[in-house]
């Protein structure tokens, strides 16, 4: 357990480089455009005046070229955040699931807690202690069979009884928010006992 | 486009009204059509003939219009529509009719619909049409009808409306739609179509999990459940306008249920309270009151059309199963006893009965039981789930989903469970039916 903490940290330390550097190199890139930016633009501020049509075409020309460049360089600055934010994502979910936060399982039309699930939420209950920043979400799912609409009522009690089960053990239930996604969102497309087994659950989501 | 079919719509129903009654309709019901015996009426509708022969456009006219009168009263499941070539009796244009009843009786007509066509100039059309009692040689009515925009289908609907009038009491269901949710893959959204399966239109453009379109009983409204926003909320879209409002956003669910008879109030599912509880929405007051409190699941209610009670699925008995309670959420009463699987009840715009789906040999079938939970008849039987029964306005028919391996379709059978008619068949998922309110 101490070890697995361990990797944890220095993972969390590794994740927070990685931002920094990222960070650096965002910085950088834009530095960067802004000195193409600059060569670009200042021929044109000690341009010797010519023939007047010419002026005014080359003048139109050189605002047209101004603002194309201004325009790329934004839709640069645009791409590269919208990466670095992409990265961010990723990073954070990969050390969420990092985690091991583990789904938990229903029997056919039940929301009661199995056994094998309070295990599981025990574990999980851990986790979310010691990740105690994290909202959580309790995403209820259903298998495909019987109706949608009180599917999605019985994907609502299941996030709800896994939501109380959270709080009995000592999650503030003001970290806690329930969905319910019914039958819409299987984990297995498959249609049969197998796939239904994994389909009527509650799954987790740290955000 | 639809400006403009309303205001066909408002042309020939004002014509109509100063159209010549030369007799009439008898206003007598001749055969209870909800018995369980009932079969169909065996009518013969001839080519309608021209009494102006030199007129050309007439000459496609005629035989078009019966064309779409037998199409319409085709869709009422409640006539075997006679093969005009097993006819006897010619109809010779520009004689009058002298009709010998023993023809259509031996070929097994016991009504028979004659028209004539009287003008069909570019837009004018007058038509006269009457309906005969084969078997006791007797006129049931002679109506003259006068259109202005060259519709023939709502002439013909006009037309087939007053033999459902003559016949059974009432108009049936022309002028209605039906919604309904296609599935793709994750995504769904909200369609209509008219009840001949016609002008299928999109309506919502959500591309996320949307459900149970509910018609407000005035045609006003349309209101469902999306998960648009990220979490389910109910919308509530003007028809008219096209505008949606987001009408319940509590947190964990909001289901959309049905509305009040008077169109004023919402019924939904809502887990705020931490448990699935049937509320009453007040449309305009934007007030709730709480109807359901138990510790199980309450969802998918249903208003009966005289206002008194609400049906819905609770599983506080063990497994879902149908109930009714008072307006007030008092004197709840289980009404299902077969089976462990009763959900989606729809109540009879005529009062008195419930459908439902219900699983039994592992398939879903449509039911219907009265409000005592009994005279149960079960309405489906083929090898396909069949979900989602919704009564048309007439209380006549059922539309009903089904699906069966890859193949998905919207049905329509009479309310006896005879004469299934599929109004569309797709590889998609086809889901949650909604018959709308009769349209003026």
């Amino acid at each position: 357990m101490k070890k697995h903490l361990t990797l944890i940290g220095l993972l969390m330390v590794f994740v927070f480089g990685l931002t920094i550097f990222s960070g650096c190199a965002e910085k950088k890139a834009v530095v960067k455009d802004e000195a193409i930016q600059e060569q670009k633009v200042a021929p044109t501020q000690t341009a010797p005046v010519a023939v007047k049509d010419d002026e005014a075409a080359r003048r139109a020309k050189e605002q047209a070229d101004r603002e194309a460049a201004l325009k790329e360089q934004a839709d640069r600055e645009a791409a590269l955040k919208a990466q670095a934010a992409k990265d961010r994502a990723a990073r954070n979910a990969a050390a969420l699931n990092d985690l091991n936060i583990q789904n938990i399982y229903f029997d056919y039309d039940k929301s009661s807690i199995r056994p094998d699930a309070r295990e599981i939420l025990k574990a999980n209950a851990d986790i979310f202690t010691k990740n105690s920043a994290a909202k959580i979400v309790v995403e209820g799912h259903c298998d495909e069979r019987g109706t949608a609409e009180y599917n999605m009522a019985l994907g609502e009690r299941r996030a709800q009884e896994t939501k109380q089960y959270l709080v009995n053990l000592g999650i503030n239930v003001s970290r806690l928010e329930t969905i319910s996604y019914g039958e819409e969102r299987p984990a297995n497309e498959a249609h049969d006992e197998a796939a239904w087994a994994q389909n009527r659950r509650a799954q987790f989501l740290l955000k | 486009m639809k400006n403009k079919y309303t205001f066909n719509i408002f042309i020939l129903f004002t014509f109509l009204l100063i159209s010549i009654l030369h007799n009439t309709a008898l206003a007598k019901v001749y055969i209870d059509i909800d018995a369980p015996g009932f079969q169909q009426f065996p009518i013969a509708v001839c080519d309608f003939q021209n009494k102006k022969a030199g007129a050309v456009p007439s000459a496609e006219f005629n035989t078009a219009i019966a064309d779409n009168i037998r199409h319409y009263i085709d869709l009422s499941g409640i006539f075997n529509i006679l093969d005009k070539k097993s006819f006897l009796e010619g109809v010779e244009p520009g004689t009058p009719e002298t009709i010998r009843f023993s023809d259509w009786s031996v070929i097994g007509a016991d009504f028979l619909l004659r028209g004539d066509m009287i003008i069909a100039g570019q837009n004018d059309v007058i038509v006269e049409s009457r309906l005969y009692d084969v078997t006791r040689g007797q006129m049931l009515f002679n109506k003259k009808y006068l259109d202005k925009t060259g519709d023939l289908s709502a002439l013909a609907r006009a037309i087939a409306a007053d033999i459902l009038l003559a016949l059974t009491g009432d108009e049936g269901d022309f002028n209605t739609k039906i919604a309904f949710v296609i599935k793709k893959n994750a995504r769904s959204d909200i369609y209509t179509m008219n009840y001949n399966a016609s002008d299928m239109k999109n309506l919502t453009n959500h591309q996320n999990i949307v459900a149970a379109p509910r018609w407000s009983p005035d045609g006003q409204y349309l209101a469902f459940t999306s998960y648009k926003s990220g979490r389910p909320e109910v919308y509530l879209r003007n028809l008219k306008t096209g505008k949606e409002k987001n009408v319940s956003s509590f947190p964990g669910l909001n289901l959309c249920g049905s509305f009040s008879p008077d169109s004023k109030k919402l019924l939904l599912t809502l887990s705020k309270d931490n448990n699935e509880e049937i509320y009453a929405l007040d449309i305009d007051a934007m007030t709730l009151k709480r109807l359901t409190h138990s510790h199980s699941i309450d969802v998918s209610p249903a208003w009966s059309p005289d206002g008194k009670k609400i049906a819905f699925v609770s599983n506080r008995s063990g497994s879902p199963q149908i109930f009714l309670m008072d307006t007030d959420g008092n004197n709840v009463k289980r009404i299902t006893f077969e089976g462990n699987y009763n959900t989606s009840p729809s109540w009879s715009p005529r009062g008195g009965r419930i459908a439902y789906e219900g699983l039994i040999n592992h398939k879903y079938q449509i039911f219907s039981v009265d409000e005592e939970g009994n005279n149960l008849i079960q309405l489906t039987f083929d090898d396909a789930d069949n979900e989602y029964p919704s009564w048309s306005p007439s209380g006549r028919q059922i539309v009903f989903s089904s699906r069966q391996g890859s193949k998905s379709r919207i049905s329509i059978m009479n309310s006896n469970g005879l004469n299934t008619r599929v109004l569309k068949e797709n590889k998609d998922h086809l889901v949650m039916p909604s018959w709308s309110p009769k349209f003026k």
